[in-house]
This record gives C-alpha cells, sequence and structure tokens, in this order.
C-alpha cells in the first residue's frame, strides 16, 4: 500500500518534484527579490512576513479549529510589550535575552486567557477574546509610566548580541525570513499532525469528537496556547522592525487584521493568511499613498466583499486553478 | 455478565417527563431493538445512555461500572461506540480522515504535534480494513458531504465500529435507506463479533426482526413490554399501541 496517495487532506496531490521546485521558486524570490528594492518596500516585505507569521497563527485556531477569537491581537502586543520594557526599563538590550521572555509572556497570558474563553464557545467565545484583548489594551493606555501610555513605547534598533550584525532595512527583512521560514514548516507539521487532524474534526463536529473519546476542550485549550506562542514570535518581530510599540497593537484593530487576513486569504490553509497578509498590507500600502485617513474604510469594504464574494479564500481557487491547469499539461497523470 | 444495567432513570425537560423510572439489564453480547412510537423517549434513552444528557434521577451501570455523570468521553473509553439517528459526520474532510479520526480517538497518537498522520502506517492499516467492509474504500479521498445518503449511512456506521466498542448504540441505523440498503445493515449487525453488544433503536419492523433477540417496547417514557420477538408479537397492549394507532387513522380516513 502506497502512503502517499492516502493522503487524508484532500489536497490535490501534486507530484514531489513540482512542489519542490514551486518552494524553491517561491523561497528565491523571496530571498533575492528584495536586494534590488528600495529600502521602504524592503520594510513593506518585512512588516507582511510578520503579519503572515500573526496570520498563520490565529488560522490555527480560527480556520483549522473553528474557534473565531477576535482578541488575538492581545498576544501579539504582549509580546511586543515584554520587549519594549524589558529594553527601555530593564537595561536587557539583546534579543538572545528579551525574545524567550517575551514569548514566554505571550504563551502565559494565552494560557490563561485560554482558560477563561473557552468556557463558552461560538460567538460568545468571539466576544469574551473580544473583551478581553481590550481589556489589555486599556490597560496599555493608562499605565502610561511603564507603558508609554497613548504614544506607546521606542525602542532602539535590533541588537542580536552577535558582533558583525548591523540592524539595516535587509538584515531585518532576512532575520524575519528565518523566522517565517521555520514558523511555516513548524505549523505545517502540528496542521498536518495526528493533533492537527484532530483540530479539524473539532471543527467540523465537535459533539461527535466527544463521542468518539476526544477531550475537545483540552484540544482546543492547547492549540490556544500554541496559536498565542507563534503571536508572540511574530510580536517580537514586529516590535524590532517597526521600533515601537502602541497600544493599537494590542486591540481590536490589530486583530481584526489578521482575521482578514484569514480569511481573504483562506481559512484552514496555511499559504492562505499569508497570500491573505501580502494582499491586505499591499493594499494598505496602496491606499495610503492616496489617501491614509480613510484606509480603515477600505480595510471595511475588503472584509465585505471577501466575506460575501469570496468564501473560502483567494488560496483555495488559487490551488483548484494550478490543478486544472496541471491535468491539462500533465500527460498519463495517474489519478488515486 | 451484564453489559449494562439501567435503575430508575428518568428524564425531564422542564416539565415533560420524557423518561419515567426506567429500568433494565442487557446482557453481553445480547441483541437489543428499542422501538416505540415517535416521542417515546428512544432517542432521549441512548443521550443519557451515552451522556449527551445529565439523566434527573436514576443510576446507569456499563460493564459493573456506574457512568451516570460521566462525560461522553469516558463512556467511549470504557468501550461505548454510538451512531446518530441525523448523520453526524466530519462533512468537510475525506472519507478516509473521518474514520482515521475515528480510529485514533482511543489511541496513543492523538496528541502527537510534530509527526505527519501519515507516518502512522497501522491507521491507515485499519481504516482500509473498516472502508473496505462498507465498500467505501474507493470513496476514501472524497469529501464526506459529496457521498449519497446510503454511503454516508454506511460511514456513520463505520465510525462508530472505528472504536471498537463492546456496547454499540446504533440510532436508527437504517432511517431513509432502500430496503436493499437497510437488509445491508442487519447482515453488518449479524456479522459482528458475538461479545459487542448491539442496542438499536428503530422503526423499521424489518430491521428490528432480522436482528433482535429481545424487544423492547417504550411508550410515553415507560417501558410497556419487553421480550422476545415472539412474545412481543403477541403482547396486547403493544398490539393495541400500533394497532390503535392504525385504527384511528383508517377510521379517521372513512370520514
Amino acid at each position: 500500500m502506497k502512503i502517499a496517495e492516502l493522503k487524508p487532506g484532500g489536497q490535490p496531490q501534486q507530484g514531489r518534484l513540482v512542489r519542490f521546485s514551486l518552494y524553491f521558486v517561491i523561497g528565491l524570490i523571496l530571498i533575492v527579490l528584495p536586494i534590488f528594492l528600495p529600502m521602504y518596500l524592503q520594510g513593506l516585505m518585512t512588516k507582511i512576513l510578520v503579519f503572515a507569521i500573526f496570520a498563520m497563527s490565529l488560522d490555527l485556531i480560527w480556520g483549522y479549529t473553528g474557534l473565531s477569537s477576535m482578541g488575538h491581537a492581545a498576544f501579539f502586543g504582549v509580546a511586543g510589550y515584554t520587549t519594549a520594557i524589558l529594553i527601555r526599563h530593564y537595561g536587557v538590550v539583546t534579543f538572545l535575552e528579551t525574545a524567550p521572555l517575551s514569548i514566554l509572556m505571550a504563551t502565559l497570558f494565552a494560557a490563561v486567557f485560554g482558560i477563561i474563553s473557552l468556557r463558552v464557545s461560538g460567538l460568545y467565545f468571539l466576544m469574551v477574546t473580544l473583551a478581553l484583548g481590550q481589556a489589555l489594551f486599556s490597560i496599555a493606555w493608562q499605565w502610561y509610566h511603564i507603558t508609554g501610555g497613548a504614544f506607546g513605547l521606542t525602542i532602539p534598533p535590533l541588537n542580536l548580541g552577535i558582533p558583525g550584525f548591523t540592524s539595516t532595512a535587509i538584515s531585518i527583512y532576512y532575520f524575519v525570513f528565518i523566522f517565517f521560514i521555520i514558523c511555516y514548516f513548524l505549523l505545517r507539521r502540528i496542521v498536518n499532525s495526528p493533533f492537527g487532524h484532530v483540530l479539524q474534526g473539532i471543527r467540523e463536529n465537535e459533539p461527535r469528537m466527544r463521542a468518539l473519546g476526544y477531550n475537545t476542550w483540552l484540544y482546543k485549550y492547547i492549540a490556544f496556547i500554541i496559536a498565542g506562542f507563534f503571536a508572540g514570535i511574530s510580536g517580537i518581530l514586529f516590535v524590532h522592525w517597526n521600533m515601537l510599540i502602541s497600544p493599537y497593537q494590542l486591540g481590536m484593530i490589530q486583530s481584526t487584521y489578521a482575521a482578514l487576513c484569514v480569511i481573504l486569504g483562506g481559512p484552514g490553509t496555511l499559504v492562505g493568511p499569508v497570500i491573505g497578509a501580502a494582499v491586505v498590507i499591499g493594499l494598505e500600502y496602496g491606499a495610503s499613498l492616496y489617501n491614509p485617513e480613510r484606509w480603515p474604510l477600505f480595510l471595511g469594504i475588503i472584509f465585505v466583499i471577501s466575506v460575501m464574494f469570496l468564501r473560502g479564500g483567494v488560496y483555495p481557487r488559487l490551488n483548484n486553478l494550478w490543478k486544472k491547469v496541471g491535468e491539462k499539461y500533465s500527460y498519463g497523470s495517474t489519478k488515486g | 455478565m451484564e453489559a449494562l444495567r439501567v435503575e430508575g432513570l428518568t428524564k425531564e425537560f422542564g416539565g415533560i417527563r420524557a423518561l419515567n423510572n426506567i429500568s433494565f439489564t442487557v446482557k453481553n453480547g445480547e441483541r437489543l431493538a428499542i422501538i416505540g412510537p415517535n416521542g417515546a423517549g428512544k432517542t432521549t434513552l441512548f443521550n443519557l445512555l451515552n451522556g449527551q444528557y445529565k439523566a434527573t434521577a436514576g443510576r446507569i451501570y456499563f460493564l459493573g461500572r456506574e457512568i451516570t455523570d460521566m462525560p461522553t468521553r469516558s463512556r467511549t473509553y470504557l468501550g461505548q461506540g454510538r451512531s446518530f439517528q441525523v448523520t453526524s459526520l466530519f462533512s468537510n474532510l475525506t472519507v478516509l480522515c473521518n474514520v482515521l479520526l475515528a480510529i485514533q480517538g482511543t489511541g496513543p497518537p492523538r496528541f502527537q504535534l510534530f509527526r505527519s498522520i501519515s507516518a502512522y502506517k497501522h491507521l491507515y492499516t485499519k481504516a482500509q480494513e473498516l472502508l473496505e467492509a462498507v465498500a467505501l474504500w474507493s470513496k476514501r479521498n472524497e469529501l464526506a458531504q459529496s457521498l449519497s445518503y446510503g454511503e454516508q449511512r454506511r460511514l456513520e456506521i463505520t465510525l462508530s465500529l472505528a472504536l471498537e466498542p463492546k456496547l454499540l448504540l446504533l440510532d436508527e441505523p437504517s432511517t431513509g435507506l432502500t430496503p436493499a440498503e437497510s437488509s445491508d445493515i442487519v447482515n453488518m449487525i449479524a456479522n459482528l463479533v458475538r461479545d459487542i453488544t448491539v442496542i438499536v433503536v428503530a422503526h423499521d419492523m424489518d430491521l428490528v426482526f432480522g436482528m433482535a433477540e429481545r424487544i423492547m417496547v417504550l411508550h410515553y417514557g415507560e417501558i410497556i413490554a419487553d421480550g422476545t420477538p415472539a412474545e412481543i408479537q403477541t403482547h396486547s397492549r403493544v398490539k393495541e399501541i400500533y394497532m390503535g394507532i392504525e385504527e384511528d387513522t383508517r377510521s379517521a380516513g372513512a370520514i
């Protein structure tokens, strides 16, 4: 029995070679292209990768597990603030010292928020996560001698603690790129594991999962914590890229932003949120050239359009197209 | 040995008493059918046995252990497998994935995070066995929602069999099936290993008399008859309920 033809995910099975070469080409573009771009576009690409990690982390609970969280930015912001506070108030300067603590804080917050919010489900879950996120927002807003209040905290350029590393737009880009690759493959492993399949089962039919012997609460809780961990990673990358963290990174707008990337790109896929992040940030950049104040209006319009006309997101459509092209140009294709 | 013992089981929904002080025992390996008119409390009884509902009063023992307040998943661990009256599948996952979830539900790799599920060959071997038995192996890569209704019913039952249960609870397994498909299900139950206890709730009398060694009749939340199929066929109260309803409708039609 060939295991290769028994993939349970329901995704089209291209040949290994095709898949590998696709990765290779995309990887090459992501590595080589920024060298030839002006600095602000290097920054834009960095931002896309940061938000791609953030959106993928949200998708683990939103798209795979079916938990619509509107407070996911809490973990993004907590990690960012932890880094900024450590640097500004405690004189801890190198990344190797601040990063583990910041990610740990984000994970701990996820562990606590998970216990509170997973007591309810559906719309109530959405409301509780939203409320928890907004609570952190107002704490960051008012506790100004620690958090800098509405102005937030600025931090100096990234200090890796490695001699010879200087923080430039391109070096930050590659730095984030490495994290992006690691996060993508880790998350891919997780969603294709037995655990990842359980999450999808819970999304599809939770009562049945219970009848099959699963402790569904525990799975949801673990997924929530893992998502918080990865959101934390994106949060520290964000603060080093932006060199400023403000209460907005904790709040509702930031959470909606990630949700939009997921919904637009394709919930329940990992490539989807990455595409979503690229599209949303690209559009934001385009809009900001003309009318930066109206950006939230555009954001709302995109949201409505993607919910009404792009159910399932962009990525599954691209994937189908790709499959059709593959069928057309491959002779003697083997059908499982 | 007893597979199941129910003592004074009562379930109320608000003011309505769906089950009223029910007691019975089921022997190991017995094939029991529960019949009764709509609203008699049959599915409610299943939901109490499998833990979807909490009992208002009474106790349930499964294989000698009290399970009255146990969550569903623990009952599954002890060896209960249940199929649902309304087909309850993972619609957007493939047929194979549906079965894999059912198999690993009580198995060790379910918390494994960093290994691909395709590395667990024994899960696949077992899934193949189960799906071949119900002639669904060729459809393994299709989404569960794209199956025909009859196929979905078969998959539904396969999910509960994948748990390797000691007690199988089948709720209306043949609803909406053609007579041929329904007799497939009778055969399937007949071919089960004898140490599996089977309780079926059904309206389909061909199914009931095809598989049951014992029949229990529920009416307005009470057991009004309990015996062999031959005894039930001649039971006066049962006749009255089933025939009475028929007579009413007949006379109503005549006027």
